[in-house]
């Protein structure tokens, strides 16, 4: 079988939404299959289509630790979106295309380790899902995540935050201005992982040109420095001028270009929701971008509703790349510092709130470092108002390589927490099979 | 992709149906001829059984000849004034695109934004301004400059082609371009949205090329049906085999001349269901000629149509046909020696040794194998022992001659099976409830499929069915086919109407509109259609259908409806029948 360019695993899940009316709702990918069947693009050689698996419960749970459980907080459908992702790695592990897009639904990048329910329209973080799955299957270790979405993908930046050797990028407009209100350049990850969670904050209104400026001047260079195994794209298509959640400038020439920019190995479609004056078009510019076809000819109908940004987009932008590049170039250092003084054991306090289902959730995570190996993590978690009431879980976690003694200190810390009659719910969380023990 | 080679006659046999048993509506003579590139074939059904049968020679160039000759011989003795229907099956449509003795063509396209569209079609297209976005809404008029046009006039060119992306949901500007072309002096103008109302504007634009490339070539072969049918005092309406199983009268076909293409596959696959062969679940009938072996897919007694519309080459087209295909592996299939083992297929090596041929051809290695018999056995074992590699004993040579055969047709079915198992869906409901085929039994018609085909089912583990008159089983399929005619609507409540792109009308939404109101009215046009061209019509049946609410802020809007409506494809009536030697 020949190479294709693209492997697209295309599945617009038309019989799922949160709620009628909601933004995540049947016809959001209608039009842009409307337009892609259309164009024609599912016959081209350059571009391979796949069927979709299912995920399984323990691929989700890789990621991912739910309270009561994640079987009892998702629906069929989350199976299939991260199946989808997961479809997508296997296209390109195994040689059979270039690159791949997962142009699937439902959304996932604010969903978090801990799940109690839909937060921004996720429930399962289908590239976390596919990252880690990526670890298990093909024993990738260094991937860099570049987030294109509107949002800060806390979910993402979460999930990766004392991981050094997932390298987390997203731009975004200014938490300040927007869902979910995080995303500043100062949240650079962990001690363990600082300066691999990398957030860009642009002002509003900001269009193709910052975005470039921002991707030649900051983005491009680390990734060179990082040197990834693989390059993942949460490809977000609400930077976009007529979308209705937000505020920004950026045309489906100017993501087409920084598709093929990036060259990612692998896309995920995330938020994006103005379906039809955008979607159709923003879609059809990344596929022929990333199937290496001509996309200059992509132009809206109604570009001529563009707006041109305010100077003091680009200011920020040249900040960025100032103040960003130089938390990168330091990160070591910087790094060593902090880790030397917190002293083997790292907190960190979130309040969390999912704004879908009004949940607020209070946690306490704790890193326990070992100079042997990468070490372990607990999370204490209370949530009011969940779809199952209010909860409350102590959650211990263990990282791929963690040693026999940093394993006993987690048991017996899972143990304590049982004894202490506190939680409803004490887990564990085993992140190469997936398995999550109830202790 | 289909292939379509004009099968041969595999064994020199000749046979005679009788009638057993047949579902009703059984009392008409049916005609059916296949015009083929080597011979024509007609069968005369009568009273639900075949009355006669004939094959004669395609004189090359002399279509007409052969109709005639073939003719007469099924005629002879019968009452020509009961014949009630004639369906024409040809490879007229095929060979002439295969052999490119196409019309030069005027294609003009309104791309609008999207995807490039250079070395999509045969020919590059004269790019017109104009085009309709996603919701079928005019973003730009169509402003055509004459003065291209006129360039090809000018040179001798007759036909146009001209399609619009979104012209299924708005095909105004598709008729403004083709309203501008005929006063530029254009006979014939063929639009990609009559062609096929569905999404797809590569695939509408080379179907109106096609249609338009092969106009005059059909038209020429029309007229000669016509005048051989008027000389032999046939006066029923004439129909035309199109590769979906369906018929079309012929004066329709006449607008649409790239559906007759791939009808040979198409008639085979009607005869095994006109034989009733296809036995309850899933199974994969092989239909082995001479040259050939044509692969189809049933589903309780129903062959699967492709989801996609057939490739003319390496040009996606609308048309569609059965999920079939054709691989190089017949009766009369050369056999190539290799430094180890062999090669059979693609070509062909004309007769077998054991009657009378020069070389060794895949029947002659089934005699050796004692998988079939028929001729001068000795001469087959003789033709394979001068094939044998060192050590070699002639049984041997033939095993692996079969072996190479199986390997072939087992890829091409695993092949099929992996496209179909791999064809995206958009639901969970359709994830969940998962769509894999897994055959569980194998088919064989056609002259050589006995000893083949069990062979093929012993590699696979499967039941092999070998249904009695398989060997006609295209003439008779020709005869039998039911009229076809699918049609689409789309309705986009906010607009406040209703549009079936196959037909151009374009009308204002009924007070009460929903999916129920869209099947009656599409429903009601298509019997309206097959009654305005006289075919019998059958039930209806939806093939796909789509409702959505369409929702702006926080308030509904309207809603769209999709719907996509046949009329009932398939055969009038079966036959079984019996197959006696003599």
């Amino acid at each position: 079988m020949k190479q294709a360019n693209l492997g697209l695993i295309f599945f617009p899940a038309f019989d799922w939404m949160i709620s009628p009316g909601h933004p995540e709702r049947q016809e959001r990918l209608l039009y842009t299959r409307d337009q892609l069947t259309e164009e024609g693009l599912f016959d081209r050689p350059e571009i391979r289509e796949y069927r979709l698996r299912m995920a399984e419960i323990n691929d989700l749970q890789r990621a991912h630790v739910g309270v009561p459980s994640i079987a009892k907080l998702i629906t069929p459908a989350h199976l299939a979106s991260a199946g989808g992702c997961m479809t997508a790695a296997d296209a390109v592990m195994s040689g059979e295309v270039k690159r791949a897009f997962a142009l699937v639904r439902p959304p996932g990048h604010h969903a978090m380790r801990i799940v109690h329910g839909i937060r921004g329209f996720c429930t399962i973080n289908i590239e976390a899902v596919m990252v880690e799955y990526l670890r298990s299957r093909y024993g990738i270790k260094k991937i860099a995540v570049v987030d294109t979405d509107v949002h800060h993908g806390d979910g993402s930046q979460d999930i990766f935050y004392h991981d050094p050797n997932v390298l987390y990028i997203s731009f975004h407009q200014d938490g300040r201005t927007l869902y979910p209100g995080t995303g500043f350049p100062d949240e650079a990850g962990s001690p363990a992982a600082w300066g691999y969670n990398i957030n860009l904050p642009l002002l509003p209104g900001s269009g193709d040109k910052e975005i470039h400026r921002l991707f030649d001047g900051l983005i491009k260079p680390i990734l060179e420095d990082f040197e990834p195994e693989l390059i993942i794209n949460s490809a977000g298509q609400d930077n976009h001028f007529s979308d209705p959640l937000a505020s920004m400038s950026v045309t489906a020439h100017g993501y087409a270009a920084l598709a093929d920019k990036l060259k990612a190995d692998i896309a995920v479609l995330e938020g994006g929701y103005s379906i039809e004056a955008a979607l159709p078009y923003v879609n059809t510019g990344i596929i022929l971008a990333m199937a290496e076809m001509d996309y200059s000819k992509v132009i809206e109908p109604d570009i001529r509703a563009l707006r041109t940004p305010d100077p003091r987009c680009m200011t920020r932008v040249e900040q960025l790349i100032d103040q960003v590049g130089n938390i990168w170039r330091t990160r070591r250092e910087v790094g060593r510092m902090l880790l030397d003084k917190c002293g083997g054991k790292w907190q960190r306090r979130k309040g969390i709130y999912y704004d879908e289902e009004g949940i607020r959730e209070e946690q306490l995570e704790t890193a326990h470092y070992c100079t042997k190996c990468s070490g372990w993590m607990s999370i204490d978690t209370n949530a009011r108002g969940t779809r199952y009431g209010d909860q409350s879980a102590y959650v211990v976690c263990l990282h791929r390589d963690t040693c026999a003694d940093c394993q006993k200190a987690a048991y017996d810390d899972a143990l304590r927490a049982k004894q202490s009659c506190a939680y409803k719910y004490i887990l564990l969380q085993h992140p190469d099979t997936g398995v999550v023990e109830t202790i | 992709m289909i292939y379509y080679l004009r099968r041969q006659v595999f064994f020199a046999r000749a046979l005679n149906i009788t009638l057993l048993q047949f579902n009703g509506r059984g009392e008409v003579m049916l005609l059916g001829i296949d015009v083929g590139g080597t011979f024509t074939d007609a069968v005369l059904v009568d009273n639900g059984a075949v009355y006669a049968q004939a094959k004669h020679p395609t004189t090359h160039g002399e279509v007409l000849r052969g109709i005639l000759d073939a003719l007469d011989a099924v005629l002879d003795g019968a009452d020509v004034t009961q014949i009630e229907r004639v369906v024409i099956s040809s490879t007229i449509v095929t060979n002439a695109l295969t052999e490119g003795k196409t019309q030069p063509v005027f294609l003009a396209v309104m791309t609008g934004p999207g995807m490039n569209v250079k070395g999509c079609f045969p020919v590059e297209p004269y790019l017109v301004s104009g085009y309709v976005d996603h919701r079928g809404k005019i973003a730009a008029r169509t402003e055509f400059n004459k003065h291209y046009g006129l360039l090809d006039r000018q040179s001798g060119v007759t036909v146009a082609a001209v399609s619009g992306k979104f012209a299924v949901r708005n095909p105004e500007n598709e008729y403004v371009l083709a309203h501008e072309l005929k006063k530029s002096g254009y006979k014939k103008v063929f639009l990609g949205s009559e062609l096929s109302g569905e999404l797809n504007f590569i695939r509408r634009t080379n179907s109106a090329y096609f249609a338009a490339a092969v106009d005059k070539t059909f038209e020429a072969f029309g007229k000669q049906v016509e005048w051989a049918l008027k000389e032999r005092n046939i006066t029923a309406p004439v129909q035309i085999l199109k590769a979906d199983g369906g018929t079309l009268p012929l004066e329709a076909a006449l607008k649409q001349p790239v559906e007759a293409v791939f009808t040979g596959p198409a008639a085979s696959v009607l005869g095994i269901e006109a034989l009733g062969a296809a036995p309850e679940g899933k199974c994969i009938s092989l239909d082995v000629g001479g040259t050939t072996t044509d692969i189809a897919f049933w589903d309780n007694g129903e062959p699967l149509l492709a989801k996609k519309g057939a490739m003319i080459g390496k040009y996606p087209t609308a048309v569609r046909s059965f999920h079939m295909r054709s691989v190089g592996i017949g009766g009369d299939s050369a056999i190539t020696k290799l430094p180890q083992g062999f090669k059979v297929g693609p070509e062909r090596a004309g007769r077998a040794a054991a009657l009378g041929g020069a070389a060794a051809t895949l029947a002659d290695a089934l005699i050796v194998l004692g998988l079939a018999s028929f001729g001068d056995a000795g001469a087959s074992f003789k033709a394979l022992s001068a094939l044998c590699h060192e050590g070699e004993s002639p049984e041997m040579a033939a095993q692996a001659v079969l072996d190479a055969a199986l390997d072939v047709i087992e890829n091409a079915i695993k092949d099929m099976l992996h496209e179909w198992s791999i064809q995206p869906v958009y639901t969970v409901s359709d994830v969940l409830s998962g769509s894999d085929f897994i055959p569980q039994q194998l088919v064989g018609v056609g002259g050589g499929a006995p000893g083949l085909i069990h062979a093929l089912g012993r590699r696979m583990g499967l039941p092999v069915v070998i249904p009695p008159g398989g060997m006609v089983a295209n003439a008779i399929g020709a005869a039998l086919a039911r009229p076809t005619v699918a049609a689409s609507l789309r309705a986009d409540t906010t607009e406040g109407y209703y549009l079936i792109p196959e037909s151009g009308k374009r009308e204002r939404l009924p007070k009460r509109f929903n999916m129920q109101a869209a099947e009656e009215i599409l429903s009601a046009w298509l019997h309206e259609k097959a009654g305005g061209w006289q075919m019998e019509s059958s039930d209806t049946e939806v093939i796909s259908r789509e409702y959505f609410r369409t929702v702006h802020g926080y308030y509904d809007t309207g809603e769209i409806i999709y719907l996509r409506m046949q009329l009932k494809p398939g055969i009038l009536y079966k036959i079984t029948g019996r197959e006696v030697a003599f």
